[in-house]
């Protein structure tokens, strides 16, 4: 597993437009971000980037290090 | 023996405001982040708590005051409040700071997200809190100018106080990264007590008011 936890998500709905893999849904129930699909989580940390509070956490010990483009 | 009590609530005082909030943190199940997230994190439950003492650096408090002087809690409670109402006035705009060092979200873009998120329930109430933490602010520096009695003001700075806790320990729990079970417990249990203390005494007012009449 790549995605870890989602902890004081917001209900923004940005991980789930961001993520190319679909990993993540809404709750209908609480309205927050659930790790869905956890399996098909290319640890692309789109999600995590992408997040207003900061709520993802990728799991450190399986992650790949991002690749940032400058210039 | 006074000399022994005060010191004895001092540190009641620093063991269940501070050492124990700590504690729970530190044995909580959230994963850790970079040093400046995390310390954003703390400084904000800590300046919660210590909003949630300033409850029992009040009126309510009756058992404390008459081992202290009142004008020496009361300073202190002043201290108190305008130094951390000041830094949970920030808290919003803290959430996003570490996004100037980071690739992905501008930080702009991130509070307008957050701010904009008007269907989450966490939200509304963390925004409701803000104002009301704003409005105690103002009306704690401002009293003389507002024209008010000072005991109607007293009245109107306790209810906004327990209206603000309400809202704030219900976003608190609702949306804290940290506030897990027994955080969430603890900060309930304490705003709850806080909000009887003072209630009581404007229950045991009216009572004597309609007693009187």
């Amino acid at each position: 597993m790549s995605i870890k936890s989602i902890n004081g998500c917001i209900g923004c709905g940005t991980c789930i437009e961001t993520c190319p893999t679909d990993v993540i849904r809404k709750d209908p129930g609480s309205g927050k971000a659930v790790i869905t699909y956890p399996a098909d989580c290319q640890i692309c940390h789109l999600c995590r980037m992408y997040c207003p509070v900061d709520a993802i956490t990728i799991s450190p010990e399986k992650s790949i290090p991002v690749i940032v483009s400058w210039g | 023996m006074k000399t022994r009590i005060k010191k004895y609530n001092r540190l009641a005082a620093l063991l269940a405001f501070i050492a124990l909030p700590l504690l729970i943190w530190t044995l909580g199940d959230v994963p850790r982040r970079s040093f400046l997230k995390e310390a954003i994190s703390l400084l904000t439950i800590i300046s919660f708590f210590m909003m949630l003492l300033q409850f029992f650096l009040s009126r309510g408090n009756g058992r404390m005051l008459k081992e202290h002087r009142t004008g020496k809690v009361v300073k202190l409670h002043k201290i108190l409040g305008y130094v951390f109402v000041s830094i949970l006035l920030l808290h919003p705009f803290l959430i996003v700071l570490p996004r100037f060092f980071e690739a992905g979200v501008d930080p702009g873009e991130a509070f307008s997200t957050m701010l904009s998120t008007w269907d989450s329930r966490g939200i509304i109430l963390g925004l409701s809190a803000w104002g009301l933490m704003l409005a105690l602010g103002l009306s704690s520096m401002f009293r003389n100018r507002l024209g008010m009695k000072y005991t109607t003001w007293r009245i109107f700075h306790g209810v906004l106080s327990i209206v603000f806790i309400s809202l704030a320990t219900w976003h608190a729990t609702d949306l804290g990264r940290h506030t897990d079970l027994p955080m969430s417990v603890y900060m309930i249990a304490l705003a709850g007590l806080g909000a009887i203390l003072l209630l009581r005494i404007y229950f045991i007012q009216l009572k004597n008011k309609l007693g009187h009449e």
